[in-house]
């Protein structure tokens, strides 16, 4: 049986999405033009406004399943929606295992359902050349809502980052109204109480708790991390590493980091702040406060480590921390007391950031073909009301009051009390998501700080103040690069990447002395570092020039 | 028997096979027995690496969960009916292409090997199928699986060269007693060629029960997919870089169940191997000492 591996698939889908670019011809059709294309549309719809179609309308669109909570037909989701908008959803089920493989396949193939979710930023740049997806930035004036809230919430130059060589951007992404901060480390609280520690503030004051720990378990390691597997140095090198002003692991995205002071792009694995953060994190090896193994070690191990007392400290988020760390941990020791801390502060202050250092989320890509359909306008409005309208949030996240949610005097949500959600609600007989297909990953995210805490637990909630309460980190310039850039981007980023991350891992682990950080720039060199950043802000530079 | 003298070079050997054979036994069986055990066991346990080959905090809770799973049952059903139709197609078809092969004197023989052969190196690639199967209407259909891969060449070949094996006198003899081509495959060959039908059979049940890219390609509703897609998406989805990374929302699935998932989804198909062993051996060989 031919079984063809994910990366052949990938190189086909390329070859044939480059093909297709060369064929298709530019059929262009005047973007204002949309006499043709009411049909089922409100012509008075706007901000506010319950979106309803005049008439029964079916639009295609792919659905990422999550094994979690798996499709249903039945679910209440789909049936309240085609009351309230008078809009069917036909999904095209694809399993989340893989998801952007089948997305890929079926764009090239022509096959594609007209509405794509799911889609993160910078994995639409793919499908630009194949023409097979709309430029949605013309199409914003149809969009009341979601140009409500970029103007409100002041997201433009967010936005900007979206945008191609063109100077449009083919992604409608998901829109916080904040920056939101959800890793940081986890803590034993009730360890540091018995030693009269305070929950550290900041890097250095975190090294002095872990001294402190250490003192007096010197069996132990304070910190012991995991997620090591998935991406080296994953949480520890992006929370630590944007404090210095040059995130790595999860934060290293395509290598470059905006340097602002200086006006362009810089290659994050050769920055100062790249350099410190790894000095700070071998200091903390060296005295060994952090467990070597904390790079390479199974999340299970690392978790173990947690639970049986051999570690204080582990990277978290708001799910990790209630859902795999606290059960375990308080059966092995009930008095354990974990604790989330606000990320500690560096050397560029209190700040917040967001992936990318904007507030954008996975979001939603058009077929081509849907601007020919006669209910385009009517699409765009529905999209318009269910993901970027206050109301279709709440309805995506919370369902339908008095069946799946109330809502008290003070405007606090609460769920009924036979649904469960995020263990809001343990006992219950049913679930948000698993039964009614509310809180979907498909359709809910983003929004309001509002929307978005109205699940959080009263810890997190006050988390997210502390973090709120920071500045924002400039988001970075638009830099599109064109096709031929984008191939030639791609060949040098695998191999400087590795190298960055192999490197990073010497330095703080002491297997190569600091003493040695100008060769290890030089062969970052040799690795094309300097003409991949000067193609980076070349593509700033021209941009600039053509599009202000 | 008499005994054979066995020098001490011999046993030697015979000991060292032992111990190496041994060591292969348990570090394939080992990761499957640790599957098993978790299954039985409570998150708890996994989550604190207690479970190695028995399972602790014994449940079958997460058994009973998984089998109320309407979704988990619907897919399963779907395996089984392509794992069965799809089978018995590449069957027939195998055994007809194949027999036909084995006959030297057939006009054409080389030329119709050839197009098989050549499939085995080229083919049209992900997107051209993709447009095929789509275009002949098959997409969200049962034929979408069972048709495109119906003759695996490998499989083909091996039969072939089976046939050949056979005696011509035989079949010569069958004609003159007045049997049509079809009455001696039907009546003299097949029910010499047992041994090798069942390996067939074995080939084609084993990679259809496993296969899950196909039906991950063609359908896009989730009452056609089956167990296989289920049981990737639990596994591969859950544990992806990109929802941990990115998406902290989403949560992730317990161990257990994935475990329970897995052991499910092996039963059946190990169920059958004892059954077909004793053809196994003997229908491989028969087809390949013959070159």
């Amino acid at each position: 049986m031919i079984e063809m591996n994910r990366r052949q698939a990938l190189v086909a889908i390329g070859a044939f999405a480059a093909l297709a670019a060369c064929g298709s011809g530019d059929d262009k059709k005047k973007s204002d033009d949309f006499s043709a294309n009411r049909d089922g549309a409100m012509p008075d719809y706007g901000p506010g406004k319950q979106f309803k179609a005049a008439a029964p309308l079916t639009f295609t669109m792919l659905y990422n399943n999550h094994p979690f909570y798996p499709i249903k037909n039945d679910w209440l989701f789909w049936s309240e929606l085609t009351k309230r908008t008078g809009v069917t959803i036909q999904p095209n089920v694809v399993p989340l295992s893989d998801y952007e493989e089948k997305r890929s396949l079926i764009i090239g193939a022509g096959d594609a359902p007209m509405i794509i979710p799911k889609t993160y930023p910078a994995q639409e740049t793919a499908f630009v050349a194949s023409g097979a997806i709309l430029p949605v930035s013309d199409y914003i004036d149809l969009m009341p809502n979601f140009k409500d809230r970029v103007a409100k919430w002041n997201l433009q130059p967010d936005l900007d980052t979206l945008r191609q060589e063109d100077g449009r951007f083919y992604l409608l992404p998901g829109l916080h109204q904040d920056f939101w901060v959800d890793y940081s480390l986890a803590v034993r609280k009730d360890v540091l109480d018995k030693l009269g520690l305070q929950i550290p503030g900041t890097w250095d004051e975190l090294r002095t708790v872990m001294k402190a720990l250490k003192e007096e378990y010197p069996d132990s390691y304070p910190l012991s991390d995991r997620w090591g597997q998935l991406e080296t140095g994953a949480n520890l090198f992006n929370i630590i590493g944007t404090s210095y002003g040059a995130p790595g692991g999860w934060g290293y995205g395509d290598g470059t980091k905006w340097d602002a002071t200086a006006g362009k792009f810089a290659f994050t694995g050769a920055m100062e702040g790249y350099k410190q953060m790894l000095q700070y994190l071998h200091t903390l090896a060296e005295e060994k406060l952090l467990d070597p193994e904390s790079f390479t070690q199974s999340d299970e191990q690392a978790i173990q480590k947690l639970v049986s007392g051999k570690s204080f400290m582990i990277s978290s988020n708001a799910q990790t921390l209630v859902n795999e760390y606290r059960p375990p941990l308080s059966k092995a020791n009930p008095k354990a007391e974990l604790v989330k801390i606000p990320v500690p502060i560096g050397p560029l202050g209190p700040i917040k950031y967001g992936n990318g250092n904007t507030r954008l989320e996975n979001g939603v890509m058009i077929s081509k073909k849907a601007r020919d359909s006669k209910n385009f306008v009517a699409m765009m409005q529905f999209i318009d009301w269910l993901w970027y309208s206050d109301e279709g949030q709440l309805f995506a996240k919370w369902g339908v009051e008095g069946v799946t949610y109330t809502k008290d005097a003070s405007g606090r949500f609460k769920l009924t009390d036979d649904v469960d959600f995020v263990g809001l609600n343990p006992k219950a007989p049913k679930h948000l998501q698993k039964d009614f297909g509310f809180s979907n990953g498909v359709f809910a995210y983003g929004g309001s700080t509002e929307i978005l805490q109205s699940t959080f637990s009263e810890e997190e909630i006050a988390f997210q103040k502390v973090m709120n309460a920071r500045n924002p980190v400039q988001v970075p310039p638009p830099h599109p690069l064109s096709d031929e850039e984008r191939e030639q981007a791609t060949l040098w980023q695998a191999p400087l990447k590795d190298h960055v991350a192999q490197n990073s891992l010497k330095f703080v682990l002491g297997k190569r002395d600091f003493g040695e950080w100008d060769a290890y720039v030089a062969e970052l060199d040799g690795k094309n570092m300097s003409a991949y950043v000067n193609l980076v802000n070349g593509a700033y530079e021209r941009y600039k020039k053509a599009h202000g | 028997m008499v005994t054979v003298d066995r020098s001490k070079g011999h046993r030697a050997f015979r000991w060292v096979n032992a111990v190496i054979l041994t060591g292969v036994v348990i570090v394939t069986l080992y990761p499957f027995v640790n599957i098993v055990a978790r299954s039985f066991s409570d998150e708890f346990a996994i989550r604190s690496g207690q479970v190695s080959i028995f399972p602790r905090g014994f449940t079958i809770s997460t058994y009973q969960y998984v089998i109320s799973d309407a979704t988990f049952w619907t897919n399963y059903r779907n395996t089984v009916v392509y794992t069965v139709v799809a089978t018995a197609i590449s069957m027939v078809l195998t055994t007809c292409y194949a027999y036909v092969l084995s006959k030297r004197h057939l006009r054409g023989r080389r030329l119709l090997i050839g197009i098989a052969v050549f499939t085995m190196f080229f083919s049209g690639g992900l997107i051209p199928n993709y447009v095929l199967v789509t275009s002949l209407g098959l997409k969200d259909s049962i034929w979408a699986i069972v048709l495109p891969n119906a003759i695996s060449v490998f499989n083909l070949l091996v039969m072939k060269t089976f046939f050949e094996g056979l005696p011509v006198e035989l079949e010569e003899a069958a004609a003159i007693d007045g049997l049509s081509t079809y009455g001696i495959l039907l009546r003299i060959v097949l029910p010499l060629s047992k041994a090798v039908l069942a390996t067939m059979v074995l080939f084609y049940a084993v990679s259809f029960w496993n296969s899950w890219f196909t039906a991950f390609l063609y359908m896009s509703q989730n009452d056609l997919f089956p167990v296989t897609v289920f049981l990737r998406n639990l596994i591969a989805g859950a544990t992806s870089g990109s929802s941990v990374g990115a998406d902290a929302a989403d949560l992730t699935v317990a161990t257990n169940i994935k475990s329970v998932t897995m052991v499910l989804t092996v039963l059946p198909i190990l169920a059958v191997y004892p059954f077909v062993q004793r053809y196994f051996v003997s229908g491989v060989m028969l087809g390949a000492v013959k070159g």
